[in-house]
C-alpha cells in the first residue's frame, strides 16, 4: 500500500507538470553537468549516428538542428545594455494563484514557480547555453559511476529570518522532502537515498543507481530551492502563506487569490557581475488573473506591468496589440522542449496494435491542428520531445516521425480493419471506436474536433469526444484504481520539458505494470509515470545508459534511438511545441539578463517562468 | 349511467356533475370561453409579436435542420454544421480553402468559427438542443410537478408536508449546482441525458406553482360542492382541480422554458452539454471567446440568439401569465 501511495504521489507530481501546468515544465534544456563549478557548454548533437531508422517515409525537414524555425521567436538572451535603476515596483499577472509556496509539498506549475523564485534559490541553475550550473552551491561533482555526489555550498548565505545556510541544513532538508508530496515524487525520480553533511558547507548525496542528470534534479523545485527545514518542521501550513527562503525577496503580504507581495531582500548574497547588490527592484507582486483575455487586458490598460501566458492564442493576441495597435508592451517569448499532442493507451484495443496508433497518426493533421491552437506562425509542429533549437534534437527523428497522409493511414487501418484476428473483438470490417479525450479547453475542444472529422471521413472509425476537467482527465489516465493501466483509450497530454531529458523521458519508459516488468525480467522496476502503457525493453535500456554516462554523444545518440523507437511505435502523438511568453511595459528590463555567480548568463524566462532578481524598471 | 361510490354518498346523476360547476362558478369563467387565435393575436402587443415571431422562427429552424440531417441527408439548403470547410477534402487529397473566423460573407452568412465551421448553420442546429431541452423539462414539469402539486394542494396533510419540505429542499439548493452534480454521473452525455436531467430538476418548480393554484381552487365553491355531493376525490383531481391548474402552468411553462434554456446554455458552456460537436449556443460562445479580440462576431451571433430567444420567452410567457391573472380575477 506504502507503495502504491509513492506512485501516486510520483504519477501526480509528473502529470501535474505534465498537464497541468499547460505547458509548464521546468528550465533546463541540454545534458547535465557534471564538472565542477563552471559548466560545459552544450553542443549540437552533430552528425552522431544512432540506431537504425525508423521505416517512415521522408520528407525534407523544415529545420536543422539548433536552428530557430519560423515561428519560433525566442527572444534572445543577451547582457542587457541600458543602466540599471534601483527601486519601483512590478506587478505580475499570472494564469492562477500558486497552489501552495512550499517547494517541498506543492505541485507547482508556471504561475507558482514564478513566485517560488522570487523567494527561494536554487542549489543549481541553468545556463543560458542550457547547461547546469552552481548557484547557492558553490561547486558540485560525482564519483566515477554518479551514484555519490559531492556539492559545497557558498559561505555566508542566510535565510530571510536570520538563520545561516549550512550543509546540515541540506540533510535536515531531506526528511522533509521525502515525507512532502512534490518533493517525495522527485526523491524517488532522483534515485536518492540519503542526504548528509559531510562538513559545514559539504553535502554528499548518495543514489540507488548512478544518475548523470542529478544537477538537473537540485535545479527543480523539491529538491533545488533551498528553505529553512526547522521552520518547515515546525509550521508546514504557515510556511506556504509566510515562505522563508533565502532568495531575492521577502514575503510582505499574501492574500490568497488576490494578491501576493514581496518585497526587497536588503541582505541578499547574490551581486550581479559589476557587484552591485541585488535585487533591483523594491518589491514585487502577483496577482492571479485566470481568463487569459482580462490578463492581456490588464496589462495593455497598466493595471499590471507584466503577465505570464502558455497560450499561443495569447500570444498571437498580444503580438498584435504590440504590432499592429502600438501598445507599449515587451514580449519575452520562448519555445522550448514542451509539447502538445497526447497518447493511446496500448493495453487497450484497439490501440494495442501499431497498426491502429500508426494509421490515426498518419490521418492526423499536424498543421490544421496547430491552427485550430491558435498557433499558426507561433508554433512549431513537434515531431519528437526536443524542439530544433535544443541539442537533443534530432534531423533523423524528424524524418522518421510519420508526416501526414490520409489515404496511407485508411490503408494501415483497413488491414487492421479487415485483420480476422484484430485485438478489439469485433467482426471484420467493423469500424473502429476511438474515445479522444482532452481537458475543455476551448483550444483543446477546437483541436480535438479537427481530429474528429478527420478521422470520421475515414469511413473507418466511431469517434467520441470527450472533456473532463484537467483534475478528472489526470485521473483517468493515472488510474490508480486499476493497477496505473487507467482508463484513457487516446488522451491529449503534454511532454517533455527543459530539464535533462532523463528527468523527463527515463520515469516514462519503465515497465507499467508488475506483470510487463515481471515478464521483462526486471521485477519490481515499475514506474505509473508510463501514461502510454508503452514498454520497450531496447528503449528502457537506452534510457538506463544515458542515465549512467555524461557523454553528450552517447547520451544524445541513446535518447535519439528512443526517439526513433516512438517514431516508429507511436505510442505518443505531437501537435506543436508549447510557446510561452512574459508580457511586460518596454520599461520593465532584465529578463532576459539575469546571471548566475559565475557570471555566465542564466536560461531566461523558459515555460514564461521569470527570475525576477535583476529585472529592473528604467525610467 | 350508474356511478358505483362509496357507500355514504348519495349516487348523483353523472351527466350533471359538469352543470354544477358551472352554476357555481357562474357564467364568465371555469368553462372558458372561446379564444381564437386571432384573438389572442389581436390582443398581442408588438413586442410580443415579434417575440413571437423570433420563436417560430428558432422553432422552425431547429425542426428543419433536424430534418435536414435526419431525413434528407443534409441535402436540404443549409450547410452542415461540422464541415471544416479549411478540412481535408478526401476526393481531392487537398485541404479546403475555407478560413477560420471569417467574417460575414455570402457564402457564410454570419462568418465561420474557429475551425471554419459556418455559422449560422450551427446556430440554426443548436436551437434544436435548446427546444428539446425545452420540450422535454415542461412535459416533465407538467405532468409529474403539475401533478404532484395539484394532487397535494388537494389532499393536504402529512403527504404535503412531505412532498412540500422535499421541493422546497431542493429548491433552497442552488438550481446550476445541483445540476452540474447530476449532470457529472454520466459519462456519456447526450440528448436524452441532459433534457432528461434538466426536465427532473424543473419538477420542483412546477410542483410548486400547481400546488399553489390547486390550493386556490380546492376552496372554490364548485369543488366544495361536487364534495358535497359525493364525488370521489380522484375525480375532483382530474375533473376539477387539474384542469384549472393547467392554464396556469401551461403559461409559466413560457417563463420556466427561459430559464431552461440558460441553464442549457450555462452547461454547454462549462462543457457538459451535450457532447461534441454537437453544436449547441452555449459551446459555441465557449469556443468562440478564445478568438474575442480578432472577431467578437464569433461570441455575438450565438449570444444574440440566447438573449433574443430567453427575452422573447419571457416576454410571451408574461403575456400569458397577465391574460391567465385577468381571467383567474374573474373567477
Amino acid at each position: 500500500m506504502r507503495r502504491r501511495g509513492l506512485y501516486r504521489a510520483v504519477a501526480f507530481l509528473a502529470a501535474a507538470g505534465l498537464v497541468a501546468g499547460a505547458c509548464g515544465g521546468s528550465d533546463d534544456s541540454a545534458p547535465a553537468d557534471t564538472t565542477e563549478e563552471s559548466s560545459e557548454e552544450a553542443e549540437a548533437p552533430a552528425e552522431e549516428p544512432a540506431d537504425e531508422p525508423a521505416d517512415e517515409p521522408a520528407e525534407e525537414p523544415a529545420v536543422e538542428a539548433g536552428d530557430e524555425a519560423e515561428g519560433d521567436v525566442d527572444t534572445e538572451i543577451v547582457e542587457e545594455e541600458t543602466a540599471i535603476e534601483y527601486g519601483g515596483s512590478v506587478s505580475v499577472g499570472l494564469e492562477a494563484e500558486a497552489t501552495g509556496l512550499r517547494p517541498w509539498e506543492d505541485t507547482c506549475s508556471s504561475p507558482c514557480y514564478n513566485m517560488m523564485v522570487a523567494v527561494y534559490d536554487k542549489l543549481v541553475e541553468q545556463t543560458s547555453s542550457g547547461a547546469y550550473s552552481p548557484n547557492v552551491a558553490e561547486s558540485i561533482s560525482a564519483n566515477e559511476d554518479f551514484t555519490v555526489w559531492t556539492m559545497t555550498l557558498r559561505p555566508g548565505i542566510t535565510f530571510h529570518n536570520g538563520v545561516e545556510l549550512t550543509a546540515q541544513t541540506i540533510a535536515d532538508m531531506f526528511p522533509i522532502q521525502q515525507a512532502g508530496a512534490a518533493g517525495s515524487g522527485a526523491v524517488s525520480a532522483a534515485n536518492l537515498v540519503s542526504v548528509e553533511a559531510t562538513g559545514d558547507l559539504e553535502v554528499t548525496y548518495t543514489l540507488s543507481q548512478g544518475g548523470s542528470a542529478f544537477p538537473a534534479s537540485l535545479a527543480r523545485a523539491p529538491l533545488g530551492m533551498v528553505f529553512d527545514p526547522a521552520a518547515a518542521a515546525a509550521d508546514s501550513e504557515g510556511y506556504s502563506m509566510a515562505p522563508i527562503g533565502t532568495g531575492p525577496f521577502v514575503i510582505d503580504s499574501r492574500d490568497l487569490d488576490n494578491e501576493t507581495t514581496f518585497v526587497r531582500n536588503d541582505n541578499y548574497w547574490a551581486t550581479d557581475p559589476d557587484g552591485n547588490a541585488l535585487p533591483y527592484l523594491d518589491s514585487i507582486s502577483f496577482r492571479p488573473i485566470p481568463d487569459e483575455g482580462t490578463r492581456l487586458d490588464a496589462l495593455l490598460s497598466g493595471t499590471i506591468n507584466a503577465m505570464q501566458t502558455l497560450r499561443q492564442g495569447t500570444i498571437r493576441d498580444a503580438r498584435a496589440a504590440r504590432d499592429d495597435d502600438g501598445a507599449d508592451i515587451t514580449l519575452w517569448e520562448f519555445q522550448g522542449n514542451n509539447l502538445g499532442g497526447g497518447m493511446f493507451n496500448v493495453l487497450v484495443p484497439p490501440f494495442d496494435d501499431v497498426r491502429v496508433r500508426r494509421a490515426l497518426v498518419k490521418m492526423g493533421s499536424q498543421e490544421q491542428t496547430i491552427e485550430a491552437l491558435g498557433g499558426t506562425g507561433i508554433s512549431l509542429p513537434a515531431t519528437q520531445w526536443f524542439s530544433p533549437d535544443s541539442p537533443w534534437w534530432s534531423e533523423k527523428v524528424a524524418e522518421a516521425w510519420p508526416q501526414f497522409d490520409f489515404e496511407g493511414g485508411v490503408e494501415i487501418l483497413t488491414e487492421y480493419i479487415n485483420d480476422p484476428e484484430r485485438s478489439d473483438g469485433k467482426a471484420v470490417g467493423e469500424s473502429i471506436d476511438v474515445e479522444l479525450s482532452c481537458p475543455p479547453d476551448p483550444t483543446l475542444i477546437a483541436a480535438m474536433q479537427v481530429s474528429e472529422q478527420l478521422y470520421t471521413a475515414s469511413g473507418l472509425v466511431n469517434v467520441t469526444l470527450t472533456n473532463f476537467d484537467q483534475q478528472t482527465h489526470i485521473g483517468i489516465a493515472l488510474g490508480g484504481e486499476n493497477g496505473f493501466v487507467g482508463d484513457h483509450k487516446m488522451h491529449c497530454w503534454r511532454w517533455g520539458s527543459d530539464d535533462d531529458p532523463a528527468v523527463s523521458l527515463n520515469p516514462a519508459l519503465a515497465p507499467p505494470t508488475a506483470e510487463i516488468a515481471e515478464a521483462a525480467g526486471i521485477p519490481g522496476v515499475v514506474s505509473p509515470l508510463n501514461f502510454p502503457n508503452w514498454f520497450s525493453p531496447t528503449a528502457f535500456q537506452a534510457a538506463v545508459a544515458a542515465n549512467q554516462t555524461d557523454d553528450f554523444e552517447t547520451r544524445f545518440g541513446l535518447y535519439e534511438s528512443i526517439m526513433l523507437e516512438f517514431a516508429d511505435q507511436v505510442p505518443v502523438y505531437y501537435s506543436g511545441h508549447t510557446a510561452t511568453a512574459i508580457g511586460t511595459d518596454t520599461n520593465v528590463l532584465g529578463l532576459n539578463s539575469w546571471h548566475l555567480p559565475s557570471g555566465e548568463l542564466g536560461i531566461g524566462f523558459p515555460a514564461a517562468e521569470g527570475r525576477w532578481a535583476e529585472v529592473f524598471i528604467a525610467s | 349511467m350508474a356511478i358505483t361510490n362509496s357507500s355514504t354518498t348519495p349516487e348523483f346523476p353523472r351527466d350533471r356533475l359538469s352543470n354544477v360547476s358551472s352554476a357555481v362558478a357562474g357564467p364568465t369563467d371555469i368553462a372558458p370561453k372561446r379564444t381564437t387565435f386571432r384573438k389572442i393575436l389581436r390582443s398581442m402587443p408588438l413586442r410580443v409579436k415579434l417575440s413571437s415571431l423570433w420563436l417560430v422562427l428558432i422553432v422552425f429552424g431547429a425542426i428543419y435542420a433536424k430534418l435536414d440531417v435526419a431525413w434528407f441527408g443534409g441535402s436540404l439548403p443549409l450547410q452542415d454544421p461540422n464541415i471544416q470547410t479549411n478540412g481535408f477534402i478526401r476526393e481531392t487529397g487537398q485541404f479546403g480553402t475555407g478560413q477560420p473566423i471569417e467574417g460575414m460573407s455570402t457564402s457564410h452568412w454570419l462568418g465561420t468559427d474557429a475551425i471554419a465551421r459556418d455559422t449560422f448553420a450551427r446556430i440554426v442546429h443548436g436551437g434544436w438542443v435548446s427546444l428539446v431541452v425545452v420540450v422535454v423539462s415542461a412535459c416533465c414539469g407538467i405532468m409529474i410537478g403539475g401533478f404532484l402539486g395539484s394532487l397535494v394542494g388537494f389532499v393536504r396533510g402529512r403527504v404535503e408536508t412531505f412532498v412540500m419540505a422535499t421541493v422546497d429542499v431542493i429548491l433552497a439548493f442552488p438550481a446550476l449546482v445541483l445540476l452540474l452534480a447530476m449532470v457529472s454521473i454520466f459519462e456519456v452525455r447526450n440528448l436524452f441525458v441532459i433534457s432528461a436531467v434538466i426536465g427532473v430538476l424543473s419538477i420542483p418548480a412546477y410542483t410548486r406553482v400547481a400546488r399553489a393554484n390547486s390550493l386556490a381552487i380546492s376552496s372554490r365553491e364548485f369543488v366544495t360542492a361536487a364534495r358535497a355531493i359525493g364525488t370521489k376525490p380522484s375525480r375532483i383531481l382530474f375533473r376539477e382541480i387539474i384542469p384549472n391548474v393547467l392554464p396556469t402552468l401551461l403559461a409559466y411553462t413560457m417563463v420556466a422554458a427561459a430559464f431552461v434554456v440558460v441553464v442549457e446554455g450555462s452547461l454547454s458552456f462549462l462543457g457538459l452539454s451535450v457532447q461534441l460537436p454537437t453544436p449547441t449556443w452555449g459551446n459555441m460562445i465557449n469556443q468562440a471567446r478564445r478568438d474575442i479580440k480578432i472577431n467578437v462576431a464569433q461570441v455575438m451571433w450565438p449570444s444574440l440568439a440566447l438573449t433574443l430567444t430567453v427575452l422573447s420567452l419571457n416576454q410571451v410567457g408574461d403575456f400569458f401569465q397577465q391574460r391567465r391573472e385577468i381571467r383567474g380575477s374573474n373567477l
